[in-house]
């Protein structure tokens, strides 16, 4: 590993300041570090200095009517402990189950996790489905970006220099349901997985499929495919088939194409089926 | 303007002075190899095994996935403290009870994970979940069985009045 400094900062204003101070190329910024700290084990990342978020007041969770506001930095085991997100927002209590374990959610962030933009992702695809935005702060002032815009690529996003995320809103409480497959069903990575979730407000579906590279992505064939409200068998089938027809799936070292593409219908169809009985 | 305090932490009670540890030291080195309390155990050392689970603040945390340093002024228990923390003792006593264990490696970890699920959840929470709880906990000699069979202990003491 490579030597830094901590730099803990008291503010916003002033953790702005700071990475406004250093050249982008020799800092990072540390939230849970759950995932930072692998790459700067492994040297992939030479910071000179870690900005430290844990004294911003960012580890906050809002329920303004049917809008949830998430601080960037509030650990992901306070999100699954909200009896509200469970029950309004069953899609996102099960995605945030999906990464990693208690211990790692008691460290981990939803902050990091975009700020990280992994590839495998579990949380991505559902604040995708759900058309989450992300508030953020820079030397310029603020600026919200929808998370389809924000996470632009593998371990690449829109952020600038000197910016941080400061917190996650999603519009309001939406019938959803997040599946994936894995080898184990815990502590795992997803190797494929759908986000799925119904909006009253736009009487509409949003799909989101994951779990292969570059990024997370939405699929609005598959949600025109499935209409209003309540889609048919035949409709299920024609979603399945756009997914599986239009989405750039592709092969990793995690599993093949063929094997991605197969898993699309079974967990498409689950997953709206959950949906199903709480629109009912 | 006064010079800032020493950076300090507690483990399990005694309180730890962090001036001289470097910026990326991981809990798990501070308390293996400055503190001497070896009772938790690295594994994988990329926060997929649980061996090194210890409780900061109550809360379980990925001792080697944590920088000595972020956990300034809180609280931590190790296996070491488990017998004078009342959740710690009780996991510890239900282990014994069955026997949970095979080579003793996954132990710590599995102790402070069910101690702090303990603290968080009390009797709560369905058999299916304290599993799906658990699942950050590796056993490589496979003896699920009786762990399990502890932490259900545990579960049934609670949820029966």
């Amino acid at each position: 590993m490579t030597e830094f400094d901590l730099i803990v900062p008291s503010t916003p204003d002033e953790a702005v300041a700071v990475l406004h101070a250093h050249p982008p190329e020799e800092v990072a910024v540390l939230a849970g570090g759950t995932d930072l700290l692998f790459d700067l084990d492994g040297g992939r990342l030479r910071a000179r200095h870690v900005v430290s978020l844990r004294r911003l007041p960012w580890r906050t969770l809002d329920w303004n009517g049917a809008t949830l506001t998430i601080g960037s930095t509030l650990p992901l085991r306070a999100i699954e402990n909200d009896p509200d997100v469970r029950a309004r927002l069953p899609g996102l209590y099960t995605a945030v189950r999906a990464v990693g374990s208690v211990a790692l959610r008691h460290r981990a962030t939803l902050g990091g996790n975009l700020g990280r933009a992994s590839p495998a992702s579990d949380l991505v695809p559902m604040l995708l489905a759900l058309d989450a935005e992300v508030e953020l702060v820079g030397p310029s002032g603020e600026r919200t970006v929808p998370v389809d815009r924000f996470v632009e690529a593998s371990r690449k996003t829109a952020l600038r220099p000197s910016e941080l995320i400061r917190a996650v809103r999603i519009p309001e409480a939406r019938p959803s349901a997040y599946l994936w497959q894995r080898v184990r069903p815990f502590h795992d990575i997803s190797h494929m997985a759908v986000a799925v979730a119904f909006s009253p407000a736009g009487a509409r579906w949003r799909v989101a499929v994951a779990g292969f590279p570059p990024r997370p992505i939405l699929v609005p064939a598959a949600e025109a495919a499935l209409g209003p409200a309540h889609p048919s068998d035949p409709d299920l089938e024609r979603a399945a088939e756009s997914i599986v027809r239009e989405a750039p799936i592709v092969a990793d070292r995690r599993a093949s194409e063929e094997y991605r593409r197969r898993l699309v219908r079974p967990l498409l169809t689950r997953a709206v089926r959950a949906c199903g009985e709480e629109l009912r | 303007m006064t010079a800032p305090a020493p950076p300090r932490c507690r483990v399990n009670g005694r309180s730890v002075d962090l001036g001289d540890v470097p910026p990326g030291e991981r809990l798990l080195d501070t308390l293996r190899w400055r503190l001497a309390l070896k009772g938790t155990k690295e594994g994988c050392r990329t926060g997929s095994c649980g061996a090194c689970t210890v409780l900061v603040d109550g809360k379980s945390a990925l001792s080697c996935l944590t920088l000595t340093r972020e956990i300034e002024g809180s609280a931590v228990t190790t296996i070491e403290g488990a017998p004078d923390d009342p959740e710690g003792a009780r996991v510890r006593a239900a282990f014994e009870a069955v026997g949970a264990l095979q080579c003793g490696y996954c132990t710590p970890g599995f102790v402070m994970a069910l101690a702090g699920l303990l603290k968080e959840r009390g009797r709560g929470g369905s058999f299916d979940e304290l599993l799906e709880d658990l699942g950050g906990n590796l056993c490589r000699c496979t003896g699920y069985a009786a762990i399990v069979r502890a932490a259900a202990s545990l579960r049934t003491e609670e949820a029966e009045p």
